[in-house]
Formats: structure tokens, C-alpha cells, sequence
């Protein structure tokens, strides 16, 4: 018998103790107190105005008591079921999953090697890859549908290139309150009915407040939308350090925690319990280049302080990983990448997102998926962490193997070798060999890997009704906005 | 009283806002002409802040300092100088294009006009069409600016400058327009005079934008 043991079964890391949660926490609390949000939508004005908050024109201030009570609503598991029902993805503590992002307006042509606007075959083929490529737990559409007949209904177009080639569960975008709605009509139909949808998502939707502390009509339409359907709902700022927030990252921590207690409070005035998620691309403003930054240390570390704030209020948490400022997919997005995956996966968020992202946000490569995946596992094999148990200890085997024995022929390396990473792109031979198999560099691997995925993987398809019935909606969004 | 031009630009790269106020209403009052006072003092400083920022020797708070400096400045001095005197920095009028929200990338472009001299009119974001025109209409600027980060919402800044051509005061103004998703080949397509892929190149394309064509 031991007493006092304490075992970690996996890896931990944490950026910011109990206390210091509780200092932004405290200080978000204020900043709704004093400063509040503004708010541009009638509707939430009047719930407000019929609350306890107290609402001047269009700034909203929230007594701390309103915000502690609507925290006690939201729900700490939601399992989302993709399209093949074999797909759950359970949104839990500490259960982290790994996705791709949105709506990027440029692609490298894998032909021609230039730049050119995304388009809906783009979005189809990121489908499938991500379909395709196992440490993929979500689909966010990766590029923007360019060649979309109507700017004002691209997001139901963008969804139906999402589902065609994906069975998993997703991250969706919507132009407005109407498109959530359609996109939500759609989700229905794939699942089998409003109530199927409700119990097991489809998909989550994403949102933005405008940091700092404002919330636009349209933002605001979706948020409501989704409380009323309980459709599960990220509200994500997405502030730049040292532009639209504090350049401490505290400061910064403090603002977007401030955005999302208020949305928190919007919802449960609106429909207590609806599935909120927390969220947060927060990072810097490049101050040399004046860009967004996504390959920046301070988007892992603001990010990785931000979950572990999410779990002291037990709310899921949307973040950020694998993504790069890098223009091409080259060693710095390699470096940048893998940086934020490192740390995303380990501080345990539930939803991480941007994986692949290129060009700060701006550029899609379906290469770069195919790197990441690589990558991703990597990143995981670091979060198991160390086995101490009698047979992982392994001292029988020790004494028996004695000084100068070997294990390469023993039982108990055959039954554990396996529990090590497994690369799969990445090379490990010796110089001759790799010289024998054509001296390729990893970029190489990728590509051809990215090609035979695109030629021979078949996604599990829809039925030709439901492909009909998903495309009258599109048809009848597009009639109306004709 | 002489004047210490020297120190005025170095006032403003050093974006010291407050002493550069004084020294330039203590040179109005004590007769300086104001168009040396811009020329020997204000924009030399912004030039060499211009430079230290394309060599990467300085850094966008510092540059916004500085453009902060000679915006305070010049608003001390434009009432006493011609339109001749302005020179380049002239007027602007600035706004995202209608169902677009994002704003720092105009509001940084903004600024760096600010610096150059200019004075910017920031209309905001979410502009409607109108707007765009509206006020080109009362304001007579010399160069309007638009942004747009959304691929739904470019089409707009088109939009806009047939709306100006309608008018017909489109040739009064070059029109210069960025945003992530813009492109070159967009401006051209959409008859901008002018693109810049950021804040930092957008002044000095639009200086010599004019200087070509006035030339
Ligand atoms: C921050 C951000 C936001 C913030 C904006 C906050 C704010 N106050 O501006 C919020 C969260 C509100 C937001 C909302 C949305 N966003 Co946004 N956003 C961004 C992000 C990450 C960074 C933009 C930024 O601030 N860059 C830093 C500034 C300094 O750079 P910049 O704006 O490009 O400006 C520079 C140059 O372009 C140029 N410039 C810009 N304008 C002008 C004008 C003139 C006259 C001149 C001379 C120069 C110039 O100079 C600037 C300085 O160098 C970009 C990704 C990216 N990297 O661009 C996405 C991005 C632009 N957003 C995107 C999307 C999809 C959205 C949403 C539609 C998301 C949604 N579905 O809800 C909404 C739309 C809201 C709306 N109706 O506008 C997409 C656009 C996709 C597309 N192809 O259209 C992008 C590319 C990200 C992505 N891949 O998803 N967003």
C-alpha cells in the first residue's frame, strides 16, 4: 500500500494559477460593471432594459450577480454527431479535438502554383481531406465559396461544399440571422429532424463581438438565433493586443472575458441553457508589419491562459492552433504551426481551430492540412505522458535483462512498443535509403500525399434526396435575394 | 526669433506631441511663414519617420506617435496656410464600405495620412455608398480611401467609384482603396487609381501618384 500518491495520466501544463484566474475573472466582472458593451440590436437592448442591467442608449452595463447566475446555466458536455453517425465528438474538459478554420478569400493553385481566389471546389476538396485524415475531429470550410452566385448567400453554398464530401461534425459561419437559419434548416435535415439536431448538433456557430466591447446587429442577430433553436454557439473575440486591446496580454484576457460574460448574460436572458461556447483567436497586432498575427508565441500563451480560465467557469472553449503568418507552406509555418498546436493541445481546449491556416489568415493550401495532420499526432503523443505502473516501471524485466542484456527480443517490448508515435510522413531513415527513395523532402511527401488523398479517398456521400432537399434551400435563399 | 527646424522634425520623430505644439504656435506668433515652418520643420521629421519605419527601424506606436505629432501640428498651423502651401497633403476623405466591419487597417492608413499632412475625414465603417459620395461631394477631398476585408463587400468600392463617375467629380480625387482580400488586379478592374497592401506604402504611392500626375 502507498498513501499520498499522486499519478498524472497524461501531461499537465496550466499558464495561470487559481488566483490569477480569479483576478481577470474579477476584473471582467468590472469592466462590465463600469465601462459595459454596446450593443447595436433592438431586441437585446430591451431584454437588457427588462433585466437588472442598466442601459444607456446603447451601452449595456451588467451588475456582477447577472453574470454569476447566467454562468450556472451553461452546459459543460455537448456531443456533436457528424454527418455518419459514427462521428461524435464529445465537448468536454479536458477532451481536446482538432479542426480546420473558415473562409479564406485565397488558395494556392495546385497547378499553376499561383495565388488565386478560393473557390467552391476548394472548399469541397478540404472536405475530403479533413474527412480523410484521422487527428481531423472537425470541418470549419477552410476557404471562402469565391464563386458563390450572391455575396449575400455564400455561407449556405460554402455549408453544402462543406457536407458534400464530410461526414464529421463542423464549425459553420453565416452571413446573418437568415443564414444561420438556413444553415440550421439544413443541419436538420442531415440529422434527422429539429430534435435530433438538438440533442446531437451537427455542427456549432461561430460569432465575433467587435473588440473591443461592441456588438454589431448581425453578430448579435445570430447569438439569438441560436439561443432560441439552442443551437450550440460560439461568441469568439478575436481582439489584436496593442490594437483593439490592452498590449499586456492580461489587459487582453480581461477584455475578451469581459465580451464573453457579456454575451453569456445576452443569452440567458434570451433562453437559459442554451449551448454557449467560449472562444478566443486573441493575439497581437504586428507592430513591424501591421498585420494580425497568427504565427505570433503570444496567440499560443494568451490562448492557453484563456482555456484555463474557461474551465474555472466550466464552459467549453473554442481556441486557436496550427496556423502561421508564413506565406507559403515553408519551415516558418512548420515552426509557427506546430508551436501553437503544441500548446493549444496541451492546456486542454475542446475545440481547436485555425489548424492549417496560412498567410495570417488570408490563404488556404490543402498541403498544409496534410502537414498538420502529421503534426497533430505528434503534438498528442507528447500529451500522454508517462506510465508509472509496476509493468511500465518494468523492474522484473530489468533484473532479468541484467547488465548488458538486450530488449529488442523480449515479450515486453513486442506488446509496448506500440504505444510510441507511429510516423507516418515523417522520415527517420538512414541517408542511403532516403537516398534510394528519391531524396524527398517532407514538402515532397506532402504533396504527393495531398494528391493520392484528392484521387482515390471516397467520402461516404449523401443520398441524392437530401442533396435535393439541402439545395432548395440554397435555391430559395438565392430567389429571395435575387 | 530664430526657429530651430532641426529640432521641430526631431520633435516630431521623437513624437514629443505636447513641446511640439508649443514650438509651433510659438513660431506662428513670433512670424514664422507658416509653409517653411511645414516644409523645413514638419514634413522633413515625418520623411525621416517614414524612413525609419520602411528600414524597420521603427515601430507602428512609435510611427503613430509621430503621426499623432504632425496631425495636432498641422491643425495649429492649416488655417494659416494656402492651398498652394499644402503641397501633397492635401484632404481625405476614409470609410469600410457598406456591410463590412472591420476597422483597424482603415483607421492605421488613416493615421498614417495624418502624419503625412493630411487631413483625414474618418466616415467609419459599415459606409453606405452614398455616404462615400455624399461626402466627397461636401468635403472636395483630394484622395478618398476605401477598405473592405470581406469578399462579399469589395464589390461595393466599385460601386462607389460609378457613383462618383455619375456625379462627375470622380477625376477630382484619386481613389485609393486596400483591405486583405484586395487586390491589385481588383483596383484596376474596378478603376481605383491606387492600391496599397498596407498602411505603411499607402502615403508614399499616393505621393507619388501625384507627383506623376502633376507633373
Ligand atoms: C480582426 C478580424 C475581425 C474582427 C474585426 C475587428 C475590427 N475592429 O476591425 C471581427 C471579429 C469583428 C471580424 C469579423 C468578421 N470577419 Co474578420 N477578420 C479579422 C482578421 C483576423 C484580422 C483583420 C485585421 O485587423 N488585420 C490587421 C489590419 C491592420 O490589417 P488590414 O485590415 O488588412 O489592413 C491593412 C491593409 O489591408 C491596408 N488597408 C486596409 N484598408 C485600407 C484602406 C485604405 C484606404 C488603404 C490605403 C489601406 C488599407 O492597410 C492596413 C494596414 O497595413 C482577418 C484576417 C486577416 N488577416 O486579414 C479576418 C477576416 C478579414 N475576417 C473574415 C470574416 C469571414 C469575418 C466575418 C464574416 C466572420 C463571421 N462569419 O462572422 C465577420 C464579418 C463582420 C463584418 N460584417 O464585417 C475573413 C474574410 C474572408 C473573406 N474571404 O471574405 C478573414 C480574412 C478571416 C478568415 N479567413 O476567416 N473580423
Amino acid at each position: 500500500m502507498k498513501i499520498n500518491q499522486q499519478i498524472n495520466k497524461s501531461t499537465q501544463f496550466k499558464v495561470l494559477s487559481e488566483d490569477q484566474i480569479e483576478q481577470i475573472f474579477f476584473a471582467s466582472l468590472e469592466v462590465l460593471e463600469q465601462t459595459g458593451g454596446q450593443i447595436f440590436h433592438e431586441e437585446a437592448l430591451t431584454l437588457f432594459k427588462n433585466s437588472n442591467a442598466v442601459v444607456n442608449g446603447n451601452t449595456v452595463r451588467i451588475p456582477p450577480f447577472m453574470v454569476e447566475e447566467a454562468l450556472n446555466f451553461y452546459p459543460r458536455k455537448i456531443t456533436l454527431r457528424g454527418r455518419d453517425k459514427k462521428n461524435l465528438l464529445s465537448l468536454q474538459k479536458d477532451t481536446v479535438a482538432f479542426g480546420t478554420g473558415s473562409d479564406l478569400p485565397f488558395t494556392y493553385d495546385r497547378e499553376t502554383g499561383e495565388r488565386r481566389r478560393t473557390r467552391y471546389q476548394d472548399v469541397k476538396n478540404a472536405g475530403k481531406l479533413v474527412d480523410a485524415l484521422s487527428h481531423y475531429d472537425f470541418l470549419m470550410s477552410h476557404g471562402i465559396v469565391g464563386d458563390a452566385p450572391n455575396p449575400q448567400t455564400y455561407d449556405r453554398h460554402q455549408f453544402m461544399a462543406m457536407v458534400e464530401n464530410n461526414t464529421k461534425p463542423m464549425v459553420v459561419t453565416s452571413v446573418d440571422g437568415e443564414g444561420l437559419e438556413d444553415l440550421w434548416k439544413m443541419g436538420c435535415l442531415i440529422q434527422g429532424g429539429e430534435e435530433e439536431f438538438r440533442l446531437n448538433p451537427l455542427f456549432v456557430a461561430y460569432i465575433e463581438p467587435i473588440s473591443p466591447l461592441k456588438n454589431d446587429r448581425t453578430a448579435v442577430e445570430k447569438l439569438l438565433f441560436a439561443a432560441e433553436k439552442k443551437i450550440p454557439a460560439m461568441y469568439t473575440p478575436c481582439p489584436s493586443s496593442g490594437a483593439t486591446a490592452p498590449a499586456t496580454m492580461a489587459g487582453m484576457l480581461v477584455q475578451s472575458l469581459a465580451e464573453t460574460l457579456l454575451a453569456s448574460v445576452l443569452c440567458h436572458l434570451k433562453n437559459p441553457g442554451m449551448p454557449l461556447i467560449m472562444g478566443g483567436v486573441t493575439t497581437l497586432l504586428d507592430m513591424k508589419m501591421s498585420t494580425y498575427s497568427y504565427g505570433a508565441p503570444e496567440l499560443s500563451l494568451a490562448s492557453a491562459a484563456n482555456t484555463d480560465i474557461s474551465k474555472w467557469l466550466n464552459l467549453i472553449m473554442f481556441s486557436t492552433g496550427g496556423c502561421s503568418d508564413s506565406k507559403i507552406l515553408d519551415e516558418q509555418a512548420a515552426a509557427e504551426q506546430m508551436t501553437s498546436l503544441f500548446y493549444s493541445y496541451l492546456s486542454g481546449a475542446n475545440l481547436i481551430h485555425d489548424v492549417g491556416y496560412i498567410d495570417h489568415g488570408t490563404n488556404a493550401s490543402l498541403e498544409s492540412l496534410v502537414l498538420n495532420q502529421e503534426m497533430m499526432g505528434l503534438v498528442k503523443q507528447f500529451g500522454k505522458g508517462i506510465n508509472t505502473d509496476d509493468d511500465h516501471l518494468a523492474l522484473e524485466l530489468i533484473e532479468k535483462q541484467g547488465p548488458g542484456g538486450e530488449y529488442v527480443t523480449t515479450d515486453h517490448t513486442f506488446n509496448h512498443w506500440k504505444e510510441w508515435y507511429l510516423p507516418d510522413l515523417q522520415d527517420r531513415s538512414d541517408y542511403e535509403t532516403w537516398v534510394a527513395n528519391g531524396s524527398k523532402t517532407m514538402g515532397d511527401r506532402v504533396k504527393e500525399r495531398t494528391q493520392d488523398l484528392l484521387d482515390n479517398y471516397q467520402p461516404k456521400q449523401m443520398t441524392q434526396e437530401l442533396k435535393q432537399e439541402l439545395k432548395k434551400i440554397c435555391d430559395d435563399a438565392d430567389k429571395r435575394h435575387a | 526669433m530664430n526657429i530651430d527646424f532641426e529640432r521641430i522634425s526631431e520633435l516630431i520623430t521623437k513624437g514629443q506631441i505636447e513641446q511640439l505644439q508649443e514650438q509651433t504656435n510659438q513660431a506662428i506668433e513670433t512670424g514664422t511663414e507658416p509653409a517653411i515652418l511645414l516644409n523645413k520643420g514638419l514634413l522633413p521629421g515625418m520623411d525621416k519617420v517614414g524612413q525609419l519605419w520602411r528600414n524597420g527601424d521603427m515601430f507602428m506606436p512609435e510611427v503613430l506617435r509621430s503621426a499623432k505629432a504632425m496631425s495636432k501640428a498641422m491643425d495649429i498651423l492649416r488655417p494659416h496656410l494656402s492651398k498652394d502651401d499644402m503641397g501633397s497633403a492635401g484632404k481625405m476623405v476614409l470609410g469600410t464600405v457598406a456591410g463590412d466591419l472591420h476597422d483597424i487597417g482603415k483607421d492605421l492608413a488613416g493615421m498614417m495620412f495624418e502624419g503625412a499632412g493630411y487631413e483625414v475625414l474618418n466616415i467609419g465603417i459599415d459606409q453606405p455608398n452614398e455616404a462615400f459620395v455624399n461626402a466627397a461631394i461636401e468635403h472636395k477631398p483630394d484622395v478618398l480611401g476605401m477598405s473592405a476585408l470581406l469578399t462579399t463587400t469589395m464589390p461595393r468600392m466599385g460601386e462607389v467609384i460609378n457613383s462618383l463617375k455619375e456625379s462627375g467629380i470622380r477625376d477630382e480625387m484619386a481613389v485609393i482603396i486596400g483591405g486583405a482580400p484586395v487586390t491589385k488586379e481588383f483596383a484596376d478592374e474596378i478603376g481605383a487609381d491606387l492600391y496599397a497592401p498596407n498602411a505603411g506604402s499607402a502615403v508614399e504611392l499616393t505621393k507619388q501618384y501625384f507627383a506623376q500626375n502633376n507633373s
